[in-house]
């Protein structure tokens, strides 16, 4: 920065024998600010105005000062402890009683300070000098020959073996933190996005079974006509960290149309409801293709299946093909057969995993 | 989500039983009458409006007895079924027939709904209807409680069905986990976390569960009206139908802790009040502070 | 203000005197403090916009810290206890994160009111962000030599959005894990590499059992971090190249007119850190935000419907909600419809903000140094640029919310969804339009009114029978009557009780009502500016006081 000063900036011995006021003066005068007008609120001294004026700010400082008061009381002596219905809900007062007196504490704080500024401070105005100005033609040719000067010591220019292999060590510098932070953090996806926990598993010959959150399994009579259930594989032991029912890509809406509703099953999965020919129990992949939200908002008399995060939806009668919003794909099929249980009752079981990848779409998805 | 053990989770005794309902879930079962939990400010007013609304539309004739009515029994007797017929004759028939057969483009055939549909149609005010469309919103009932019942009981009598279900109906305290887990699995995908419900396709709406009752919310999983799926004991048993319940009224009965619920929709009433409470306020701030006094 | 004392000795004999000398014998510093606080600042109540973020950033630095003293950013599995306070999620497998999130929230002692003051404060951090850029685009306050800090605004705001929305992910709640999914879909959707990126972040397949930990480590050190550091040089600059303001007397391109830094301004901008934090405070009581246990625990399974993200990611969720069906494949590979929502728009949307002041630059080959800011309706291309921008903004954050809407207004939600397909191809331009003609007619009437004159609402009938509206002229007249005042980039009086403000080189100040300068100000300025200006704008001034005397 320049100097602002306009040359004949008072000595310490003359800015001795000024006053505060007019020393300060001097001083914004030497940093470029000239103060154009300033002015006491009050002139005179100790009239009411001034008392008045003192008075409003010392109450917004006192009403702030009580607040945090009642802030402190407040927070030790309400009860905040969440109860049930039925009992006082007093504690439904406590963080509205703190946030209203901590608002009332630091608005307070914060007009007095404001008004302290308006009503009491002089006021004044002040123009300061901008110095916008570009470098000096003199500051600009020198610094141009320092740097100049400095480049042919290093004698880079010339030196071209340095410069090179000083680009590679940098390049060497630049990458090598580069692969060590992201390189440990890569996973390779594999076929992981194609598969779910329905895929085929030898513990199990007769095909997954199909079961509730609670492991309960599906049988046929536990749906009505128009009835849905969400049902995951039945693979209680943890495979990468999760099981059946906690696995994100395996969750499953089972549907049980109403008498008189025909799907229109897409190619090659003609038989993948139950039963077989003219299928009554259908399975489609929860998951959204588009972006992954569970889509179960399911209308039974129409057949349309909703997705709540980007309102994609799908006909259930036409194979869950996608007819409005944003989707693309049509929900992928689980094919399910039933089995008989030890308890002679059928169960659902699912006799293989989805034909396509579940979920949201991936450049590798054919 | 683990496996949620049913048994085990109605097993424990709460740790806080605030209400003392806890203790009624295994007495034996007795005819349903409104809900045993009956206090808020909330469900009263609630009750009021329903009064309120019976009165309009019924002239105050029996209309008295909507809201408090307690009655004893309804064992399903021929008297009622009777009554229940004479009713339908004067209120049903013309859109569902004189046998419940249906009437082409005005209403479906009651055969096999039973009396659970009918209790959650009728009590919920949805029929009769006041016009055919997509979706029939909740209006005040028309008729009272027995009536209800009655009617119930003389659909239920001639095509069989689900019918009105018996006994306690809500949930001990202890449930309220299973029967959170439950709504957020089977429920709120439509009526929402907090049951303040969503459109779906084309002008349809999952409804708000805020003026359901206990029973209205059991037939209505049981009956599936509408587009709503149909949730059958085998599926959702009834001890955890009941935990649902019990974790719906409790949501709508707690008091939110943190100041107004700003409608429990989320982030777009969020949104609104910061937009027009929060940088509404600064802004005065600003323009406040930014004017020099005279 | 007076001083005590006439002659003062250089031995200081205070307490503050002697602390002064000890820290100016170590530091040498009298001479640079005293310039930084005789700074001045012009004050204009748009200039505080910025002031909010920067306010509200303290406070979510202090209100962050204390919730890291609660919060446990893992994803292991736990049980809700038995006695747990919040009753219905008693026996529930959650996650250590949320079930840290409820005992901040009902077991920690004004631990709730902590959470919502964080999570107002970032909501206020973003909406400041984005009103102060609305401001400095509609000012040109991005012109020459401030495209730099131009830049870094901008790069606050796309870090701001990433940092609020790791913050709101880190409950592990229903909601916030329903946003992750999506999060992950959008990675997902990136060609080529989408599939690599998202194990990257994930650390496997979704959810995995690294998110959290990693967003938590992003968002209380990395991103603020690095947004402390982007604040920094933000004001760094600003007082490196001095603020802008807008046109008026006493100021030029040359210089800033306003209060020095101590006291006056200090004051006030220190009163307003407090009420920024009362008002977040306010909220914070009063408004509850982000109830996670009305929300659950996140588990892939269930859903609820109503899922909206943050304000400040709803556009984006609008975009996403609008964007038709449209998938591209490729041989055995698919370019799926998530990708040119999510990823391109806002790519797009940045790109073209962060290049609009060289943009606008080339176009007008401007390539001048600007300090004085213009009015939006003297450049009505950008103004209108600015519009439709923000229809376009504001169609894609309302249909952010359309199924809301559609459930509130009962409108189909097929209706809102086409609806906003529409008005996002319909609003912008309109917006165009509209605003360049409102713009032209500010302009015409500021013209109007300096050539003829204030309307008076006095009729007068002519001896010829006809009816004319009595104008004040704001300054000299030529022969025929007409103003000889030219446009000075300043506000025009177009009341009578607003004259004497129409000084080519005055400003109004105060935004409800014009505030007169006090008749010492007034003779200061006069003082000063009649030494810049031409003999003609002397006289116009002097008319136009004798008409508000």
């Amino acid at each position: 920065m320049t100097v602002h000063g306009t040359g004949d900036e008072p000595s310490a011995e003359e800015l001795r024998a000024m006053t505060h006021e007019e020393a300060m003066i001097a001083g914004s005068e030497a940093d470029g600010v000239h103060i154009v007008h300033r002015r006491d609120r009050f002139p005179i001294r100790g009239t009411k105005a001034e008392k008045r004026a003192e008075r409003g700010v010392a109450l917004a400082f006192l009403i702030s000062a009580l607040s945090g008061l009642g802030f402190i009381v407040a927070f030790i002596a309400l009860p905040f402890h969440w109860h049930l219905p039925g009992t006082p809900q007093t504690f439904r007062f406590y963080t509205p009683a703190l946030g209203g007196l901590l608002a009332l504490m630091l608005v307070f704080l914060g007009v007095g300070l404001v008004l302290w500024a308006k009503w009491l401070m002089p006021e004044e105005e002040a123009i300061q000098d901008r110095h916008d100005d570009p470098s000096t033609e003199e500051d600009k040719l020198m610094t141009e020959a320092t740097l100049v000067v400095g480049l042919q010591d290093t004698g880079l220019p010339r030196r071209s073996l340095i410069l090179r292999t000083l680009g590679l060590a940098g390049g060497a510098m630049a990458t090598v933190p580069l692969v060590a932070l992201v390189g440990g953090m890569i996973k390779k996806p594999g076929s992981q996005l194609f598969h779910t926990l329905f895929r085929p598993n030898s513990k199990f010959p007769n095909g997954i079974p199909i079961v509730y959150s609670d492991f309960r399994r599906v049988s046929p009579d536990d749906l009505e006509p128009g009835g849905i259930a969400t049902v995951f594989p039945g693979i209680r032991e943890e495979v990468n960290g999760v099981n059946g029912v906690t696995d994100a890509s395996s969750p499953t809406l089972l549907i049980r149309l109403r008498p008189g509703q025909k799907v229109k099953p897409r190619k090659g999965q003609g038989g993948f409801g139950w039963p077989h020919t003219n299928p009554e129990y259908i399975a489609f992949s929860k998951i959204c293709t588009h972006a992954g939200c569970p889509a179960s908002l399911y209308e039974q008399q129409t057949g349309r299946l909703l997705c709540p995060c980007h309102q994609s939806q799908f006909q259930v009668l036409e194979d869950a093909k996608p007819v409005f919003g944003p989707a693309t794909r049509s929900l992928p099929k689980l094919p399910i057969d039933i089995e008989l249980g030890e308890d002679g009752r059928q169960y659902f079981v699912a006799t293989s995993d989805f034909k396509e990848a579940i979920g949201p779409a991936f450049w590798e998805r054919p | 989500m683990k496996d949620i053990d049913v048994e085990g989770e109605f097993g424990f005794e709460p740790a806080v039983s605030a209400t003392g309902a806890a203790d009624e879930a295994g007495a034996a079962p007795k005819k349903v009458r409104g809900p045993k939990r009956r206090s808020g400010l909330r469900r009263r007013i609630g009750a009021t409006v329903i009064l309120f609304g019976a009165l309009a539309s019924m002239g105050g004739a029996y209309a008295a007895f909507a809201a408090t009515s307690g009655a004893a029994d309804t064992g399903k007797s021929a008297q009622n079924i009777a009554a229940g017929q004479e009713l339908f004759q004067v209120s049903c028939v013309t859109c569902h027939g004189a046998n419940l057969e249906g009437v082409t483009g005005q209403g479906p055939s009651l055969i096999g709904v039973g009396g659970a549909s009918v209790y959650f149609q009728v009590s919920t005010g949805r029929m009769p209807a006041s016009q055919q469309g997509a979706y029939e919103a909740r209006k005040p009932a028309k008729f009272n409680e027995q009536q209800t019942e009655n009617l119930a009981a003389y659909v239920q009598s001639v095509g069989g069905g689900p019918d009105i279900p018996m006994g306690n109906l809500r949930g001990t305290d202890a449930s309220l986990g299973t029967g959170g887990e439950l709504f957020r699995l089977n429920c709120a995908a439509c009526h929402g976390a907090t049951g303040k419900g969503a459109p779906l396709s084309a002008g349809k709406v999952a409804p708000s569960l805020n003026d359901a009752t206990d029973l209205e919310i059991y037939t209505a999983m049981l009956s599936g009206p509408e587009n709503m799926p149909v949730f059958s004991d085998n599926q959702i048993t009834p001890a955890e139908k009941q935990s649902i319940i019990a974790y719906i009224q409790t949501l709508k009965a707690s008091a939110d802790p943190g100041g107004s619920g700003i409608g429990r929709i989320g982030p777009v009433s969020e949104a609104i009040v910061l937009w027009v409470g929060g940088v509404g306020a600064l802004m005065m701030a600003i323009l406040w502070i930014g004017v020099r006094s005279e | 203000m007076t001083s005590t004392q006439a002659r003062r000795s250089d031995e200081p004999r205070t307490a503050q005197g002697k602390a002064g000398k000890f820290l100016d014998e170590r530091l040498n510093m009298a001479g640079p403090i005293r310039k930084q606080l005789n700074k001045v600042f012009p004050d204009h109540w748009s200039f505080m916009m910025g002031e909010i973020a920067l306010y509200s950033f303290i406070i979510l630095l202090l209100t962050g810290t204390y919730l890291t003293f609660f919060f446990d950013p893992s994803m292991a599995e736990t049980v809700y206890p038995k006695n747990g306070t919040y009753v219905p999620m008693r026996g529930v497998t959650m996650s250590q994160a949320y079930k840290t999130t409820l005992d901040i929230s009902f077991d920690v002692r004004g631990g709730l009111i902590i959470r919502q003051i964080h999570h107002w404060a970032a909501l206020i951090f973003l909406a400041a962000m984005l009103i102060h850029m609305c401001r400095v685009f509609f000012t040109g306050a991005f012109r020459k030599p401030r495209e730099l800090n131009w830049l870094i605004g901008l790069s606050l705001i796309a870090l701001g959005i990433i940092e609020g929305f790791a913050g709101y992910s880190l409950p592990d709640d229903l909601l916030s894990g329903t946003g992750l999914r999506i999060a992950d879909a959008i990675m997902l959707s990136i060609p080529v590499i989408g599939t690599w990126v998202s194990f990257l972040i994930f650390g496997g397949p979704f959810p995995g059992d690294v998110i959290i930990g990693r967003f938590y480590i992003a968002h209380v050190l990395l991103i603020p971090a690095i947004l402390a550091a982007l604040i920094g040089a933000h004001l760094a600059l600003v007082v490196r190249q001095k603020h802008t303001q807008f046109p008026g007397r006493g100021r030029t391109e040359d210089t800033v007119s306003g209060e020095r830094v101590y006291p006056l301004y200090a004051a006030k901008a220190g009163g307003f850190f407090f009420i920024v934090f009362g008002v977040t405070a306010a909220l914070g009581g009063l408004a509850q935000i982000n109830p996670v246990w009305l929300f659950g625990p996140y588990t892939p399974s269930q859903v609820s419907s109503g899922s909206q993200p943050d304000w400040y990611m709803m556009f984006l969720d609008g975009s996403t909600r609008l964007f038709p069906s449209w998938e591209i494949r490729l041989f055995h590979y698919t370019l799926p419809p998530l990708f040119w929502p999510t990823v391109v728009l806002p790519g797009i949307l940045f790109t073209l903000a962060g290049a609009y002041p060289f943009i606008e630059a080339k176009m007008t080959k401007d390539k001048a140094k600007h300090h004085l800011l213009q009015r939006p309706r003297d450049v009505p291309v950008r103004t209108s640029l600015g519009v439709m921008a923000l229809m376009f903004y504001l169609v894609l954050f309302l249909s952010g919310g359309n199924d809301i809407i559609a459930k509130a207004f009962d409108i189909s939600l097929n209706a809102m969804t086409w609806g906003g397909r529409i008005a996002l191809l319909v609003l912008p331009p309109l917006g165009y339009l509209v605003a360049y003609r409102i713009c032209l007619g500010l302009q015409r009437h500021d013209r109007e009114v300096l050539e003829h004159g204030v309307e008076t609402g006095i009729i007068r009938v002519l001896p010829t029978g006809e009816f004319i509206e009595v104008h004040q002229p704001i300054g000299p007249t030529d022969e025929h009557g007409h103003g000889l005042l030219t446009y000075a980039g300043t506000p025009v009086p177009k009341r009578m009780n607003q004259l004497g403000a129409a000084s080519p080189l005055k400003h109004i100040r105060g935004f409800f009502y014009p505030v007169k300068e006090k008749p010492e100000i007034q003779a200061a300025l006069d003082e000063l500016e009649s030494a810049e200006r031409s003999p003609e704008a002397t006289s116009a001034d002097e008319s136009t006081r004798q008409l508000t005397d």
